[in-house]
């Protein structure tokens, strides 16, 4: 918590001088920031996308080529002529257009038969595990939220991460890095205030002053006053010379991918997004659901790379999808997919490089239905951080792996 | 927090710092009453109070004060909202204000029963026992759900894992109305161990595969939300659970839950988070738990809780933080509000807890994850919206209909601080200190701090641009709302 006090003292009482200077480093991180420097990470960010609920990977990345895909789902199976093909054997969910155009022109890196070293079937547990990048340990830490502590970045910011949602996920709590969760610009303020510099006084509370009662959350709820006072006063200047190129979609997944691309032009320097879609917890009539959620997911991301692409910022933002596993290879009688293991990854845009990674899990060989995986997550995590963001994954992930090559 | 050797708790949770004496802990109360542990009770076993009520409780004394908290009485508030609140037609719009009249019955049960304990209880079922309208779930399947819990509130918790198995609402919810023979579906079965009695880690895969044949057999149906068992759909073989064998029905594997010793933990950490504090030291659980495990009764659990050493400990006071229903509710107790309208139901949703909407089967993980800047915001935003409330001609309609809500920026909130000076009866009103002793006083409980105190005096006595001031008839309107503002705004608000 050291240095996120030491930034409470800094700025207390001072909240023009604190814009003042933050201004200045969001102008300066503009002018030294907008190109990719090879071996450093500068200008980049990473947007993590939670596809929470267990998506079924065998719905999405479809192995239309393998009649066992058939046999083991007869009434949800994706039908030949529906599937978007990417060769012989591979081909994506109809409604995946949008990611197939991205695709298509090379920006989108498939990471196939991804999961971790004895599976947890539970959604908390496992999407912890993919949070933390712990399968074998409880952390308190998410692994991007120690990203965001060790990477040395410059300055004091506020928004070094950005999660966009009312609740800050798991994979973005820091020890030293307070992330703001932001569910919207609109409300993400203090309205109808009257008394703006007294009231800000109480919030942050007088330095020095004692309470007469202890409480474990108490200083939590300073600094999460503090800071959210102070990003809030800040963030509509510091975005307001977006304007969006595109017409994104209405579901909240799109409006949140909006939001991203305003803060990326805006150079705030931040380092990771985390915006969340679902629930693809697809027990019961799959099809609908899932593929409705697919369509959110490649509309909000086709909107997203045009939008960037059109602020000449679409090689400095590389997106990645994850969920907590995929589902059970045959179908259950009501039409859905239990809970899975193993499922696809997509990295799309920055610097993925595009193709199929890795190849189908067997649908025949098999755990207990479900697929056996053959890449540890761990793995595409450390690739991230080490030829995208710049810095050694193992101070992040607490131990080495294997770098892939699709970045 | 360290990152790399951190203890086995939940993140989200943080315990009290200090040392817990566990062979007092259970033991009852005898220190010191006062205003201050019986708005901390109010707050705990309800959702705090008017300053009337906690003054009523601070003068009843500890044991007299529980003792009504236990006692429920009958009440006229209605089972059901009020009109047509039917979910089967295709009207987008009608579902819509099915969803909130719900929502509304509900949230104005928490604010006007005069069981507040029992609701409470609701909450805390609610919370435990999942469901969430939608897939299937209709507001009338969770309106009959919520009334099993009420009258479970301080029931048989083993009697109510019997029922809860086969309530329409999680029927549909954790699909246990498509857990048939030779087709079975594992999420009831997996989350009943998982997040409803023993915890993860107390069963195999091979348990959740075999239980969920046990639980084969219910329907619901879809015309009226009723469930039904059906013989020729339940799985009548034999299954092998927690190394016992037989033709296992779902009650049966209830039972076989109940005798576990991980079961009685579980629970035994729900209500010590819920009323105590959290991530409790694993021997005050085991205490609780040896005690709760004797009948599962839950009235005889709280009646020992509610007036133990621990619930009254300095470790314990404020050591939680409020989730936004507790929040939401407690501010408009202080403020005296009549009814709760649309607009707290949409204020709570941007403070992360929409009522029936659950995020998960987990439910609401509260704790640290409640605090965010944006979730902050939305709670500093929602007291604002309580101080700064002017009544118009329409306000005072009824709170659940929505063709009477009062258009405009508090448009729906139905109450707020309607007059100031009404607000603080009693105080001197040209004595800004006395004035402040009553804001204070009526939302704060008096836990401010001398720096906190001061500048809410500085506030009342001097002008935007620092000449002083004297209050009079003229600014006390303004004035008494502003104070409440930043007294509410004070960061010890935020803890319960």
């Amino acid at each position: 918590m050291s240095s996120r006090k030491q930034f409470i003292v800094q700025s207390v009482g001072a909240f023009g001088g604190l814009m003042a200077i933050d201004s200045i480093f969001a102008r300066a991180a503009r002018a030294a920031g907008n190109v990719s420097v090879p071996g450093s990470s500068a200008g980049r960010s990473l947007v993590v996308i939670n596809l929470q609920g267990g998506n079924d990977g065998l719905n999405a990345v479809v192995p239309y080529g393998d009649p066992d895909y058939y046999r083991a789902r007869p009434t949800i199976g994706i039908p030949v002529g529906e599937v978007l093909k990417l060769d012989g054997d591979i081909g994506l969910n109809p409604k995946l257009a949008g990611l197939k155009a991205l695709y298509d022109r090379q920006r989108v890196a498939i990471l196939q038969g991804v999961h971790y070293p004895d599976p947890n079937l539970s959604h908390f547990r496992s999407s912890e595990i993919w949070q933390t990048a712990a399968p074998d340990r409880y952390l308190t830490t998410g692994w991007a939220g120690r990203y965001l502590d060790d990477a040395k970045l410059p300055g004091q910011d506020l928004f070094r991460g950005v999660a966009i949602g009312p609740v800050l996920p798991k994979v973005m709590v820091a020890d030293k890095t307070d992330v703001p969760a932001i569910a919207d610009l609109k409300g993400f303020r203090f309205g109808g205030a009257r008394d703006e510099q007294s009231r800000a006084d109480a919030i942050l509370d007088g330095a020095g002053s004692k309470y007469s009662f202890d409480s474990p959350y108490l200083q939590l709820v300073q600094e999460v006053a503090h800071d959210a006072r102070a990003a809030s006063l800040q963030l509509p200047h510091l975005v307001s010379g977006y304007k969006p190129a595109v017409a994104y979609p209405k579901t909240p997944f799109a409006q949140g991918l909006n939001l991203i691309s305003a803060i990326v032009n805006a150079d705030l320097g931040t380092k990771v997004f985390y915006v969340g879609l679902g629930s693809f917890d697809t027990h019961v009539g799959q099809r609908g659901r899932q593929d409705a959620l697919l369509e959110q997911l490649a509309g909000g991301l086709n909107a997203f790379y045009d939008d960037l692409a059109a602020h000449r910022s679409d090689d400095r933002v590389l997106c990645m999808t994850f969920s907590e596993f995929g589902r059970r290879v045959g179908e259950n009688a009501n039409r859905g997919t239990d809970h899975g293991t193993a499922a696809p990854m997509f990295l799309i845009g920055g610097g993925a490089k595009g193709g199929i990674y890795g190849d189908h899990p067997s649908l025949t060989d098999l755990n207990f239905g479900n697929l056996k995986w053959h890449t540890d997550f761990r793995s595409v995590y450390a690739t991230v951080c080490e030829r995208w963001l710049a810095v050694s994954s193992e101070a992040v992930l607490g131990a080495s792996f294997p770098i892939l090559n699709f970045v | 927090m360290s990152s790399n050797n951190a203890p086995a708790g939940p993140s989200a949770q943080r315990r009290p710092a200090g040392h817990l004496d566990v062979r007092t802990a259970l033991r009852p109360y005898r220190g010191a009453w006062n205003a201050g542990l019986a708005a901390h009770l109010l707050r705990r076993a309800g959702f705090g109070g008017s300053p009337q009520e906690i003054g009523r409780a601070a003068a009843a004394g500890m044991d007299a004060a529980v003792d009504s908290l236990l006692r429920f009485s009958v009440t006229s508030l209605p089972d059901a909202p009020e009109g047509d609140f039917s979910f089967s037609a295709a009207m987008p719009q009608q579902r819509r204000a099915a969803v909130i009249a719900a929502q509304l019955w509900w949230l104005n049960r928490l604010l006007l029963s005069p069981n507040p304990l029992q609701e409470k209880m609701v909450y805390f079922w609610a919370n435990h026992f999942t469901s969430a309208i939608g897939g299937g779930v209709t507001p009338a399947m969770m309106v009959q759900q919520y009334g099993l819990f009420r009258r479970y509130a301080l029931g048989d918790y083993s009697q109510l894992t019997h029922e809860i198995s086969k309530d329409p609402a999680m029927l549909v919810y954790l699909n246990g109305a498509q857990n048939h023979n030779g087709r079975p579906n594992e999420n009831y079965a997996r989350e009943l161990m998982e997040l409803f009695t023993m915890g993860i880690g107390n069963y195999s895969e091979e348990d959740v595969r075999q239980s969920a044949r046990a639980f084969t057999g219910y329907t619901v149906r879809r015309l009226d939300g009723s469930a039904h068992y059906e013989a020729r759909l339940h799985d009548d073989g034999d299954k092998t659970f927690l190394n016992r064998s037989g033709r296992f029905s779902g009650d049966d594997i209830v039972d076989i839950i109940m005798q576990q010793p991980a079961t009685g933990r579980y629970m035994a950490t729900k209500f010590l988070r819920a009323f105590v504090y959290d991530d409790p030291e694993p021997e005050l659980v085991d205490a609780v738990a040896s005690l709760f495990r004797t009948n599962y009764d839950v009235g005889t659990l709280l009646d020992t809780l509610l007036r133990s050493d621990v619930f009254y400990s300095a470790r314990a006071y404020r050591a939680l933080i409020k989730s936004p229903l507790d929040l939401a509710i407690g501010a408009l107790k202080s403020v005296g509000a009549a009814a709760v309208g649309p607009a707290v139901d949409g204020a709570l949703v941007r403070m992360g807890q929409t009522v029936m909407y659950p995020p998960n089967v987990a439910g609401w993980p509260g704790g640290s994850q409640w605090m965010s800047q944006s979730t902050l915001l939305a709670r500093l935003n929602f007291l604002n919206g309580l101080v700064y409330y002017k009544p118009t001609g329409s306000a005072a309609a009824s709170a659940t209909s929505m063709d009477s809500m009062p258009k405009g920026r508090h448009a729906g909130m139905v109450s707020g601080i309607a007059d100031p000076l009404t607000w603080i009866a009693g105080a001197r009103i040209d004595d800004p200190g006395d004035v402040a002793e009553h804001v204070l006083r009526s939302t704060l409980q008096d836990d401010a701090t001398p720096q906190q105190r001061s500048t809410l005096l500085g506030y009342l006595q001097t002008d935007a641009v620092g000449n002083l001031v004297a209050l009079n008839a003229e600014n006390i309107d303004e004035k008494v709302r502003g104070a409440a503002a930043l007294a509410f705004a004070m960061p010890a608000y935020q803890l319960m």
